[in-house]
């Protein structure tokens, strides 16, 4: 009973965060003038070719995009996660950086450094300047800017995932194979929810990617979405240019389950106190290190000291601080609200998705995926289609609404990361607990959030990184005088000195990690010893 | 448990005070003026008036759903006072939608009625040009739109996507002054002359400044502050000479919000936006913005309206004209 009314509880939160803003703005795109009409679909199926183009391109670009990025993740994850290479906690923070900035940052920073005119040109030779220049538009330098903003992503679902597995398992491999059979046979699979969510995170952030193509000059299909509002003002055309996006995302929430059914996850409960299995890299323990070292200076040294020595003018950081200081305390504050009621909210979704204690888990699970494709504009829309009216002004006019705009956008990133925790946790624990006569809430409380820790601590972090970096459906809905960081930043782009953009950007890098570092320090502190 | 409960706690003190800083001495305004020339005039009303300035600003149009949006998507239950348009299209469309209201400000005496909503829904203010940017040392140096289609620069133009911002609002313009046929054929003329698409008129401006174009469309603030910056750039007023078609003027334009919880605040802060001095800062700030009140103080490299040969357009047209035109510009932008 405490159980089902709790689950219960969190579906109709998420009903009301996210499934009635959709509502809404579907309801806007099936009536006009208050007639009941399908015209503006019809209109979408009839459109030119060059808009199925459009779209082909999008799954193309995600297609590249997940196909490369997730490899790489995971090799990356497991790499820090479970070898002896040297630095690796180092290496994590490095690589993880380029998450914390929103992908079109780092399309300017490859653009100051590849660019005719940038960094890198006025040092190398012509020829290879020229070149790299022309790569850096269209898919190439798309395909590069997306892996690099979301390799990290899947590096820490990876690693996530690698501390909730019970050691004993891969010492019983072991005993019988090598440490290569032994990962692959064992641990790979234990860590496959994860790394496929990972790769789902990657296409699907790619799909929905507007900021990049644009700038990079590659025709995306999710401009179409965004050309409807901002060139048409049409909110009903504009929802249903996003139906595509929403298709794409149940075909492929559709291949994910049909791979993961197939797998059986039937685990011993894990001993307190064991430590992660470790492998030696041995005599490649220097070579892994300097590759990991030259992909580190590539992909994220680079840009980064692009941004810094743009940003290295007399005053631009005190102006940043002036021009944001307000903002950033408000985006740290906003982001770790986010977060916590993002985990809160994810948790009981996604233990309903593990366990599916409720007929409509599937719907659950769909529902915060169509949620976290949909663009940003249009849950911002159906977000002040619902909210804003005189009964609840008092949440409208409040920074409340920029909770609501993360809850709906990310939901689906603490209820997956949930799920893919939960699957380490062995049922039978409960199990026994509920024997015993323990309460559900206190079986949550004492068993399954102790031993999922790791992985629901990895799901606070991926929120509070991607809340601190919004830049969609929160746009549309922060209350006058109430802007974030990553808002103020992209306001300040026009005609913003590219010293001040620059300062800011450091800023919200550096305030991020700082963040994260605090609170990495908190948890290994406060935490139980193992 | 008991950090959940302070998260809780903390959230609710939160909602509860962002919502009460709407209440007292306020006025909140949604603005599409670029954050840095905006927020300091906004600033200065409020050291000058007391009141408290809550303000939304834009991006680019590329980037976001925009302000514009917002207002239309609050209309039944509006959260703005006032609107401060970067382009009089915008406030037309708005005008359109049912947005705005009438509001006659005295300090809009003195501004050409051409950039004026007849009624008074609407005064522009602070205008810029649309100007053609041209690299330092070009031989060949254009004085019309139409070098975009003269065979001397095939493949060596660049100009803004039309499908956004005053580029769009130029080519509506365009098509009210010459009509559908010729303002077709100068489009197809572009194309068959290999015009490039950039993202932005910013990215034109940096295009051309990089020496990869010879010249582009932009606005007299991108022209400005290049030269600013110390590139290697010139400005050039198009269509100027005798019988030329004029430059297109595009001036910022400020409303009030139909229904708007302080309407009061709101008609004040216009009549600030409205002055001669506020033109006279917008003029001398980076964002080199021409003044439409006659006889403002400017610096010696703006043109002052009253030199320069103005397109002559009803505003209120071109706004219609682009939404007609709308999806012949993205079957244009898509080739």
């Amino acid at each position: 009973m405490q159980r089902r009314l709790t689950l219960l509880l969190a579906v109709l939160a998420l009903a009301v965060v996210g499934l009635l803003p959709l509502v809404a703005m579907v309801v806007t795109s099936v009536f006009v003038s208050g007639k009941l009409t399908l015209a503006i679909y019809t209109k979408l199926l009839s459109n030119p070719l060059q808009y199925w183009i459009a779209l082909g391109h999008s799954l193309t670009l995600a297609t590249l995009s997940a196909v490369c990025a997730t490899p790489l993740g995971v090799a990356l994850g497991l790499l820090f996660g479970k070898t002896d290479l040297p630095f690796r906690r180092t290496l994590t923070v490095l690589l993880g950086i380029p998450l914390l900035l929103p992908p079109y940052v780092l399309a300017i920073c490859w653009f100051n450094l590849l660019a005719s005119g940038g960094l890198l040109a006025q040092g190398a030779p012509v020829q290879l300047a020229g070149l790299l220049s022309h790569a850096l538009y269209g898919l190439p330098g798309c395909w590069w800017v997306m892996v690099s903003a979301l390799a990290p992503a899947v590096m820490i679902l990876t690693l996530v995932s690698l501390h909730a597995i019970d050691p004993r398992l891969e010492e019983a491999g072991r005993l019988v194979a090598r440490w290569p059979v032994v990962l692959y046979r064992i641990t790979l699979p234990l860590v496959l929810p994860g790394i496929l969510f990972g790769g789902l995170l990657v296409f699907l952030l790619t799909l929905g990617e507007v900021g990049v193509p644009v700038f990079l000059r590659y025709p995306v299909y999710a401009v179409e979405t965004l050309t409807q509002f901002s060139a048409f003002y049409d909110f009903g055309a504009a929802t249903a240019a996003a139906m595509p996006l929403l298709l794409v995302t149940l075909l492929m929430l559709t291949l994910e389950r049909r791979f993961l059914r197939a797998k059986v996850y039937n685990l011993r409960p894990s001993t307190p106190g064991r430590r992660m299995l470790r492998v030696p890299l041995g005599r490649w323990r220097i070579p892994a290190f300097l590759s990991v070292s030259l992909l580190g200076a590539v992909m994220v040294v680079l840009p980064i000291a692009a941004l810094v020595v743009a940003s290295l003018s007399p005053f631009a950081y005190w102006e940043a601080w002036r021009q944001a200081a307000s903002s950033l305390g408000r985006s740290l504050v906003l982001a770790a609200t986010g977060a916590t009621l993002l985990m809160l909210l994810g948790f009981f979704c996604g233990y309903l998705i593990r366990t599916r204690t409720m007929r409509l888990w599937r719907a659950l699970d769909t529902l915060t995926l169509l949620l976290f494709t949909l663009p940003g504009t249009v849950i911002g829309m159906g977000l002040i289609a619902l909210w804003n009216r005189p009964g609840t002004a008092f949440v409208y006019a409040s920074a409340a609404m920029v909770i609501l705009a993360y809850l709906a956008q990310y939901i689906a990133l603490t209820s997956r990361i949930t799920v893919a925790t939960l699957f380490n946790v062995p049922q039978s624990l409960e199990e026994a607990a509920q024997i015993a006569g323990a309460p559900w809430l206190a079986r949550i409380r004492h068993i399954v959030v102790p031993v999922g820790l790791p992985g629901l601590v990895g799901g606070w972090l991926i929120g509070f990184i991607f809340c601190m970096r919004d830049l969609g459906a929160s746009m549309l809905v922060y209350p006058p005088g109430q802007e974030t960081l990553s808002v103020r930043i992209l306001t300040l782009m026009a005609n913003g000195t590219p010293s001040l953009i620059s300062a800011l950007c450091v800023m919200l890098v550096a305030v991020a990690l700082s963040a994260l570092g605090l609170l990495g320090l908190f948890f290994r502190t406060a935490a139980p010893r193992r | 448990m008991g950090l959940l409960l302070l998260v809780v706690i903390v959230a609710i003190a939160g909602m509860v005070w962002t919502a009460s800083r709407r209440n007292g001495n306020v006025v909140v305004v949604y603005v599409s003026e670029d954050q840095v020339f905006s927020e300091p005039i906004l600033k200065d009303f409020e050291r000058d008036s007391g009141m408290r300035v809550l303000a939304v600003y834009d991006t680019e149009e590329t980037k976001s759903a925009g302000v514009v949006n917002r207002l239309i998507a609050e209309k039944a239950n509006p959260q703005a006072d006032v609107y401060w348009a970067n382009e009089p299209i915008r406030a037309e469309v708005l005008r359109q939608q049912g947005v705005s209201s009438v509001y006659r400000s005295p300090s809009a005496e003195g501004i050409p009625d051409q950039f004026r909503e007849p009624h008074g829904y609407w005064t522009g203010f602070s205008a810029r040009a649309r100007m053609l940017i041209v690299a330092n040392g070009s031989v060949d140096k254009p004085g019309s739109v139409l070098a975009y289609t003269d065979p001397r620069f095939r493949g060596k133009t660049v100009i803004a996507n039309p499908l956004f911002g005053t580029t769009t609002a130029h080519m509506a313009a365009l098509f009210t002054v010459w009509g559908d046929e010729r303002a077709n054929a100068f489009l197809d003329a572009m194309r068959r002359n290999d015009v490039h698409l950039a993202s932005s008129n910013g990215d034109s401006a940096d295009q051309v400044a990089a020496g990869n174009f010879e010249f582009a469309l932009v606005d007299s603030d991108d022209v400005y502050n290049r030269r600013k910056q110390g590139r290697p750039v010139e400005g050039i007023y198009p269509d100027q000479e005798g019988g030329g078609l004029g430059c297109f003027i595009v001036p910022n334009a400020v409303l009030l919000v139909k229904d708007s919880p302080h309407p009061q605040a709101g008609k004040k802060l216009i009549d600030y936006l409205l002055s001669p001095a506020t033109e006279k800062k917008l003029a001398n700030s980076d964002a080199a913005q021409i003044p439409l009140h006659p006889g403002v103080e400017t610096p010696v490299d703006i043109r002052r309206l009253e030199t320069l040969k103005v397109m002559s357009v009803d505003y209120a047209q071109v706004a219609a004209k682009m939404q007609a035109i709308q999806p012949l510009l993205k079957d244009w932008a898509g080739r």
